[in-house]
């Protein structure tokens, strides 16, 4: 497990301050592409497919054909549903080498995967707007069941599930490297380890020079 | 990933759902959760009063004629807490070292929560413009990269060979 140190600290602060950076400047651009995972997977589960996501720049706008058109139309501010990533950031910069290529590869891979559970909790939101939160249109077209678990999905992936994730996909993918226990590397001093034991240089010494 | 490694991921995630859905329960809400968040606002307003803010606190909300928080779930500390007492009692080690660990990892928790309530009252006060974004992203990732860093160094302090993988 790393300990953290000072040097360690402020490469997580570091990470910190310039990820909110980077989602604050990127979150207009991430909102659409988050839209339109979410308006792709909600229409290929309905029937008819009548849902669409508009990314606005500062939230997202549902809407669906079979609305009456003088309805107004809920909004989303999905970067309450995306800042995750900046603790993800910061905990790939408190790594060993944070800049190295595996590190960047595995927090790249884990900001892939992250989009993908993005675009998820989007769609577990909008479901439970349609469950929740349209009065009579609500109650007609969905049961308890339906208001429970879309309910849950949703507090529960606000509440303590979007840190999770970041936390789970940093402690899967971070970098590993091998290291043995200290019992180990002394037990095979001299026997085997990387520093070669005195004996092992005199002889590699005499076989050069024979 | 190694065996164990799996092993804990698949522990503190089946920890950290239980543990919600306890919290989330309406009469733990509302005779623990409600009081807590309660205490957490008392505590604040005092310090808020000690820096010169005239406040009034009224259950879980903190107000004054310049400015009002409300103190909900979310921003209580309890999701930090969640989140340690999930990988604390996820990781390989003795019952006396994680209730140590659980101990002050929530006071560090709850003193850096009184700390963002204490500065999301202050900034939404004299700087508004830059709430929403100390509100969502900073303060909420600060709080819970806490726990996390308490938690790396108490499991490196418990058992610095176990689970380690070179980090």
């Amino acid at each position: 497990m790393p300990r953290i140190d000072w040097q360690t600290a402020l490469k997580g602060l570091a990470g910190f301050i310039v990820a909110v950076v980077i989602w604050v400047g990127v979150s207009p651009l991430y909102d659409r592409a988050v839209a339109a995972g979410a308006e792709l997977l909600m229409r290929t589960f309905e029937s008819p497919k009548v849902t669409h996501l508009t990314a606005t720049g500062t939230d997202v706008k549902v809407d669906r054909s079979d609305f009456d058109p003088r309805s107004p139309r809920p909004g989303l501010p999905v970067i309450d549903l995306t800042f995750n990533w900046v603790l993800l950031a910061a905990l790939f910069a408190i790594n060993p080498r944070p800049f190295s290529d595996r590190n960047m590869l595995r927090f790249a891979i884990a900001s892939l995967l992250m989009y993908v559970t993005h675009i998820l909790a989007l769609a577990t939101e909008v479901m439970s707007i349609y469950v929740l939160r349209l009065g009579a249109w609500s109650r007609v077209h969905y049961g308890a069941f339906a208001r429970n678990f879309w309910g849950t999905a949703n507090h529960s992936y606000r509440f303590v599930l979007m840190f999770a994730i970041a936390f789970g996909l940093w402690w899967a993918l971070r970098p590993t490297t091998l290291t043995r226990p200290p019992a180990t590397l002394s037990r095979s001093r001299g026997r085997g380890s990387e520093e070669p034991s005195r004996s092992t240089r005199k002889a590699s010494r005499r076989r050069a020079r024979s | 990933m190694k065996r164990d490694q799996k092993i804990f991921l698949i522990k503190f995630f089946v920890a950290l759902i239980a543990m919600y859905l306890l919290v989330a329960w309406n009469p733990v809400n509302d005779h623990v959760i409600v009081p807590a968040t309660k205490a957490i606002a008392v505590a604040a307003g005092a310090l808020l009063h000690a820096i010169g803010q005239n406040v009034i606190v009224n259950g879980t909300t903190i107000a004054s004629s310049r400015f009002a928080v409300n103190i909900n779930n979310g921003c209580n500390g309890i999701e930090a807490m969640l989140i340690l007492l999930a990988a604390i009692g996820a990781f390989p080690a003795s019952w006396r070292a994680r209730l140590i660990g659980l101990g002050i990892g929530a006071l560090i928790v709850q003193f850096i929560n009184e700390i963002r309530i204490i500065s999301l009252y202050l900034i939404g006060a004299y700087k508004p413009s830059l709430f929403q974004i100390f509100h969502t992203a900073v303060w909420q990732v600060v709080v819970i990269l806490a726990a996390i860093v308490f938690f790396l160094q108490w499991s490196a302090r418990v058992a610095p060979n176990r689970l380690a993988n070179g980090s």
